[in-house]
């Protein structure tokens, strides 16, 4: 018993050992400097003579600007987080249920074909959908339904529309497998109970696929709030967000330490969500008792 | 109040072509036990959930109580449904499982209570209401989803194998207390089942069913003494099936020819004919004897020897290969009194030709 507990962890770290290397390599070493670069007044390499400081972090907060980005960065992921999940859920509901294996290739196609196009790519359909002279609008201004084109293009409502594009699959696979391994039958006796199809999904399946929520809806916020090109092509520098200025900072200002900084927000806000979640998630099995 | 059930000509065709169910008819009757008893694969369940309205049927139509239900939304159908594996919800308490179907009629607080506290007294679950399904043994997940089932006095009581998954002792307990408890509350019950022992135990009546059809239905008795089909003769229980070509000798008016010189005399009910014709004949009601000299009883004995025994108990199972080279199962009660047969031992089987059943193919 012993001699197991003893070699069997060390037969697994020489297994762990490389991956573990890489991992703070390329993982904890960049944030650790970035954590550090936050809290230096000027880059130790170029600069010799460098301090300790907080005033990266005390201009973020001094700076109604600054909270401002921060806030719209977040409203944006929520928006899109939620807009994803209402478009996401019920398709992976479908894919999850659909008995047909051919309806269900088709589906997967049709979710996973967007992914297949880079990020720009699909970010400049969109700008060719909503800009001014675009699609939309040419459409709508043709059909006599509005004069002047509505703005659609450098607004949030315009990011979030690309960001949403871009996220959904995330959320509808992520949906689709926490769905697929609930068991249908606990539905059917719902029903069978006299529960109506809308109350049998409220009642059953809706908490059951909580976790595939949580985790779907994680996913994408932390990719949403993340995003550059899009808010950036989308947004055309008028719509602010947190990568936005960071990029900003770097290429044009060369405050490297305010912007790594921001980076740290950035970073602290989807640390709290991912530790909200395991809490959140805690609570739920915990409360299935499936551990 | 329990209904009654009526299966018009139902067949159910799945989406990839498979004739699930066949042209299924019969009668169920108020606070009957009735099972729905084949092998696996023969659509007892497909059936069972046609009347559930899980599934709806490709043509004929199903009746409660004389009302078409055929296209009737499961919710609405007021039946109780034991699943096969029970389909507790699992993120709900042994209450709030229970609690389910009366929330869903919009009793009050204090009735549900009540009921839920009733229901799980019956099943004999009290003090297990904060439980979650995954802290329950097979046993009681099994009492918690019969006590949702029932509390919410439905029409009609379904069961999909609801005891397949429990052991033996368990089961027969639960076999029992089900039958009990369908007795007391006056249960119209449908119970499906692959296992005849249970279905015979357990019944009022039994469909047997196979390929989708039904090929008999009938008291346990009935199905057991009187098989229809030769199908239904050879799945209930143990029994020697003969077929042969029917015949007339010196003795015997009406009698079958089985082949390598075996005649047996058809029953007294069975005129006389011609054509091909199956039998059965149940190994109990063989009587066997130490080989006499005698000559045999024209039709209904014959000689052979005993190839091997298998000891039941309460009876001794014999497979005897007859001088006919035919292979026969007798079983004869343990009475004690007598030697039992070793292999080896020449023997001489008795039997009475009323005993032998004809059978449709
Ligand atoms: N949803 C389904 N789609 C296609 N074929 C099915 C489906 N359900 C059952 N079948 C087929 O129908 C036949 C009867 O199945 P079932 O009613 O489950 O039988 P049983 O309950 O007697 O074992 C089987 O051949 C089975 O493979
Ligand atoms: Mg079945």
């Amino acid at each position: 018993m012993s001699s197991t507990t003893t070699t069997r962890p060390n037969g697994l770290a020489l297994f762990i050992l490389p991956s573990a290397l890489m991992f703070a390599l390329f993982f904890f070493l960049p944030i650790g400097l970035m954590a550090l670069m936050s809290v230096l007044t000027g880059n130790p390499v170029v600069m010799p003579k460098v301090a300790f400081t907080t005033r990266h972090y005390a201009r973020m907060v001094g700076d109604p600007y600054y909270l401002e980005v921060i806030w719209t960065t977040i409203r944006i992921g929520l928006v899109t987080t939620l807009v994803a999940l209402a478009i996401g859920y019920p398709l992976a509901h479908w894919m999850a249920r659909i008995k047909s294996r051919a309806g269900h290739a088709l589906l997967l196609m049709a979710v996973l074909a967007p992914m297949l196009t880079g990020i720009v790519v699909r970010t400049f359909a969109w700008m060719t959908l909503l800009s001014d002279k675009g699609v939309v609008n040419q459409t709508l201004m043709s059909l006599g339904l509005i004069s002047q084109p509505l703005k659609l293009m450098y607004t949030e409502t315009g990011i979030v529309v690309g960001l949403v594009h871009i996220y959904v699959p995330f959320m509808v696979l992520t949906l689709t497998g926490v769905i697929g391994r609930i068991d249908e039958r606990l539905e059917q006796a719902a029903e069978n109970l006299g529960a109506s199809p809308l109350r049998a999904f409220l009642e059953v399946t809706l908490p059951l696929s909580l976790p595939g929520i949580l985790a779907g809806s994680l996913l994408v916020f932390a990719l949403a709030i993340s995003a550059y090109v899009t808010p950036i092509l989308l947004g055309g520098f008028q719509i602010m967000t947190l990568p936005i200025l960071i990029y900003q900072q770097i290429s044009a200002n060369f405050n490297v330490g305010f912007a790594a900084a921001l980076g740290i927000v950035l970073l602290v806000i989807s640390l709290m969500l991912v530790i909200a979640y395991n809490r959140a998630l805690g609570l739920v099995s915990g409360q299935r008792e499936l551990q | 109040m329990s209904a009654s059930i009526e299966i018009a000509g139902v067949s159910k065709v799945y989406d990839g072509g498979v004739r699930a169910v066949d042209a299924v008819a019969m009668d169920i009757r108020q606070g009957e036990f009735f099972s729905l008893l084949g092998p696996s694969g023969c659509g007892k369940t497909t059936t069972l959930r046609m009347i559930a309205g899980f599934e709806t049927p490709s043509s004929g139509a199903i009746r409660v109580d004389g009302a078409d239900i055929t296209h009737v939304p499961a919710h609405k159908r007021d039946m109780g449904m034991v699943f096969q594996n029970y389909a507790l919800f699992p993120h709900r308490t042994v209450a709030e499982n229970v609690a389910f179907g009366l929330r869903m009629r919009g009793l009050d607080k204090a009735t549900i209570t009540a009921k839920v506290k009733a229901a799980l007294a019956m099943v004999e679950l009290s003090g297990l209401e904060d439980r979650r399904p995954a802290q329950l043994s097979g046993g009681q997940q099994q009492r918690v989803a019969l006590a949702r089932a029932i509390v919410i006095a439905p029409r009609v009581l379904l069961c999909d194998e609801p005891l397949g998954a429990l052991d033996k002792k368990l089961r027969q307990q639960m076999q029992f207390e089900l039958k009990q408890l369908q007795k007391k509350l006056g249960l119209t019950l449908v119970f499906v089942t692959h296992d005849q022992e249970e279905a015979l135990a357990m019944s009022d009546r039994i469909a047997v069913m196979n390929g989708g059809r039904v090929e008999q239905v009938g008291t346990p008795t009935e199905i057991y003494n009187q098989p229809t089909t030769r199908f239904v003769a050879d799945f209930i229980g143990d029994t020697n099936i003969f077929r042969g070509e029917r015949t007339t000798t010196s003795t015997v008016a009406s009698a079958l020819d089985v082949g390598k010189g075996l005649i047996l005399a058809l029953p007294p009910t069975e005129g006389q004919g011609t054509g091909v014709l199956s039998v059965a004949l149940r190994p109990e009601k063989i009587r066997l004897i130490t080989r006499t000299d005698a000559a045999t009883a024209a039709g209904s004995s014959a000689h052979g020897i005993v190839e091997n025994t298998n000891f039941l108990g309460g009876a001794v199972l014999y497979r005897v290969t007859l001088e006919s080279a035919h292979r026969v199962l007798v079983q004869q009660p343990n009475a004690g009194t007598s030697r039992l047969f070793v292999p080896g031992d020449g023997v001489t089987l008795e039997w009475t030709p009323a005993d032998l059943v004809v059978l449709k193919d």
